[in-house]
């Protein structure tokens, strides 16, 4: 691997990186989608690259395959649930943006500690990506665990599942096109059916917000 | 050729209750208890072979050992059992109009697609494949813990949806890292654990630990190790009881298994200390946080759910003291998705004829609910390991076993396990045995609701005094793992 690639390779994965922190600022629901698009778009192109190494059919159709899922249909379908159900604002937090920047900060940091360097021996040319790619996992999952919306934490999960797909990518441990369809069928189950229990939770609740979901604990 | 068979009947079962016309109940119970028929048939087809030949191999990425044998046979007899006591448990709902007709399509369809993927997850020999599939029981759970509809529903829904999502999401990080000393030389084709097993003199220790860590947390989830147990009780306690039986019979074990299979891996490359130090510390806290929930429970569904969790600890107890305790731990797998599953199912009787899921408000069982209240009654006694039963056989082997390595966390478990008898017995004996009250009508709700319960009593009480040859061997070879 040259290293103007693995520049590109960083450059993609610094873009999915940037994608979490502002879905962390951001307060309209319609820009978290979109911020997940554009996280998807890369990680399209991550594994467009892969084609170019060892072309196949099957590979092009999986690679077409995970834009259509990632980059179309789930912001798509997203995006009708927001116009439908009008929430154009879902994007309330349990921590302020100064204290969200500061704990995103930390598990960066964190991220580049001895703790997860050991991991970049899988592939050591990819090292700085590799753990940024460690760092979109922490910050996906904080991500989750810091918004009250439903949507949100949806989006989360699978900031989440991006940032897995590009440190499998840039660790070079990707799986067969089969299996890559195998996942990404599992991920567009994942998509429609929480998109259905989101509207089950408006309909119940008038809201997004999962903090207002009390009746489990007055049982 | 078998294995096949129980790919494609919950398949075709699933598919068929789906197209069915919505009002079409006789021939979703035709197809549902037919499936559930032929696949515990093919089931024992393959444990019969699997301990004559040690293996039974379909393709290189679908073969069944001996773990995998007995955990198809753990699931098949639960599913078989479930699906009986679904069709009866469904008509009386509908006939109390707590379901509408259209809804039992709904719920058949989502069973059989969720029996599919726990049999494909332990068949399945690539670790991708084995993800991919438990994953499925996820989704094709969703719907069935949201079943009833109501608002509370819901709320277990997307905290089961999230929780194990996040957790299999973890899981999956630590399956690929796993993955690399087998893609990095070069493997062509699916990786299997054989090879991941050979290669396991190439991995880094550090990363291979972390790896583990990751599986650990991830199938914890689906396992429900504390701390990862919270989406537990509440999505038993709304989902509709069959649903829960396979929840904690089967799903379980099949989280489990797949733990296991990675733990032999981490074993291999780091030796056993480090997986067996997770495994204890994982085992005792959900021991002991377990039956402190469980004694203040005001809701029988979830005082079975802690208890879920406890015998969750109680095998990675087994497993973390390895030697003589893992025959133990293995045969402890089988008497507990047995046990949970007659406590399940009783307790669906006990919510047919009580409406209610409160403890309070369920009094005088055994004289209202005689068959059940005695079929009940010998659940609480076996999950709580009272001799004769052989959950006592094998928590005391298993225990035994840690005394000599671990003696102060096997204090500390006993501890917490006389806490969870005193629990069970201050909950259930005023169940069974207080005054029923006025407008409760005595008799049982119907004899299908009570044979498929009698027919696990019948087989854990077998199972309890004398171990089929066949048996033996499968639990010897699979304690080999």
């Amino acid at each position: 691997m040259n290293s103007n690639f693995a520049q590109i390779l960083f450059f993609l994965e610094a873009m999915i990186f940037s994608a979490v922190i502002f879905m962390h600022l951001s307060k309209k629901s319609s820009s978290v989608v979109n911020l997940y698009m554009l996280q998807s778009l890369a990680i399209s192109i991550l594994l467009f690259s892969s084609i170019l190494e060892k072309p196949s059919l099957l590979l092009i159709f999986a690679v077409g395959i995970t834009f259509a899922v990632k980059a179309i249909i789930a912001p798509h379908f997203f995006h009708k649930l927001i116009s439908r159900n009008h929430i154009k604002f879902s994007a309330s937090t349990y921590l302020n943006a100064p204290f969200t920047l500061i704990v995103v900060a930390v598990l960066t940091a964190f991220s580049y500690s001895h703790l997860f360097h050991p991991l970049t021996v899988i592939f050591s040319q990819n090292a700085d990506a590799i753990l940024l790619a460690v760092a979109t996992m922490l910050s996906s999952i904080f991500l989750l665990i810091n918004r009250k919306g439903a949507m949100s934490q949806a989006i989360g999960i699978l900031s989440l599942e991006n940032a897995i797909v590009s440190f499998t990518f840039l660790a070079g441990l990707e799986q067969s096109p089969a299996l890559q369809l195998g996942i990404i069928f599992d991920i567009l189950a994942w998509i429609f059916i929480a998109g259905t229990v989101a509207m089950m939770i408006f309909r119940h609740i008038d809201s997004f917000d999962v903090s207002s979901m009390k009746r489990l604990k007055e049982d | 050729m078998m294995l096949l068979l129980i790919i494609l009947t919950p398949l075709v079962a699933s598919g068929l209750s789906f197209f069915v016309r919505k009002n079409s109940t006789v021939f979703l119970n035709t197809v549902a208890v037919l499936s559930a028929s032929i696949e515990l048939i093919a089931v024992m087809n393959i444990v019969f072979s699997v301990v004559k030949n040690g293996e039974y191999v379909l393709a290189s990425y679908l073969a069944v050992n001996s773990i995998g044998a007995i955990l198809i046979m753990i699931i098949a007899i639960v599913n078989f059992s479930a699906s009986i006591y679904s069709v009866s448990y469904l008509k009386v709902e509908v006939r109390k109009e707590i379901i509408g007709i259209s809804r039992v399509r709904e719920y058949f369809s989502l069973l059989h697609l969720f029996v599919l993927a726990m049999f494909f997850s332990v068949i399945t020999t690539n670790p991708i494949l084995m993800w991919i599939a438990i994953e499925a029981t996820t989704l094709s759970t969703v719907f069935l813990i949201s079943f009833y509809n109501k608002p509370s529903a819901t709320e277990a829904t997307w905290k089961y949806m999230i929780i194990n999502s996040l957790g299999l999401l973890l899981g999956f990080f630590g399956t690929v890292i796993f993955l690399y000393p087998s893609l990095r030389s070069g493997h062509l084709g699916l990786v299997n654990w054989q090879t991941i097993s050979a290669g396991a003199g190439n991995f880094d220790p550090f990363v291979v630990k972390m790896a583990f860590i990751f599986v650990l947390i991830g199938y914890g989830t689906k396992v429900g190790f504390v701390p990862m147990h919270t989406w537990r009780p509440d999505a038993y306690s709304k989902a509709p009881i069959p649903i829960v039986a396979l929840l904690s019979g089967s799903l379980l074990n099949v989280a489990f298994l797949a733990i296991l299979r990675f733990k032999m891996v981490v074993d291999l490359a780091v030796g056993k200390d480090f997986s067996q130090n997770l495994f204890i510390f994982f085992g005792i806290i959900s021991i002991v946080i377990a039956s402190f929930h469980m004694f203040g429970q005001k809701n029988y569904k979830r005082l079975l759910a802690y208890s879920s969790i406890e015998h969750a600890g109680i095998l990675a107890l087994g497993f973390g003291f390895g030697g003589l305790a893992i025959f133990a731990t293995l045969l402890h797998m089988i008497y507990h998705a047995l046990v949970k599953s007659i406590l399940f199912l009783s307790a669906g009787n006990v919510f047919l004829k009580y409406s209610s899921t409160k403890i309070s408000k369920i009094k005088g069982m055994l004289e209202v609910l005689p068959v059940t209240g005695v079929l009940f009654m010998i659940g609480f006694l076996a999950i709580v390991g009272v001799p004769p039963f052989g959950t006592f056989l094998t928590e005391f082997t298993i225990f035994s076993v840690g005394i000599k390595t671990h003696p102060i966390v096997v204090i500390i478990a006993l501890m917490a396990l006389i806490l969870v008898f005193v629990s069970f017995l201050r909950h259930i004996s005023g169940m069974l045995f207080n005054e029923k009250e006025e407008g409760i009508s005595i008799g049982e709700s119907g004899a299908w609701t009570t044979l498929p319960i009698l027919f696990l009593v019948v087989i854990f009480i077998f199972l309890s005094f004398y171990l089929p040859q066949f048996m033996t061997i499968l639990l010897n070879k699979a304690a080999l793992f």
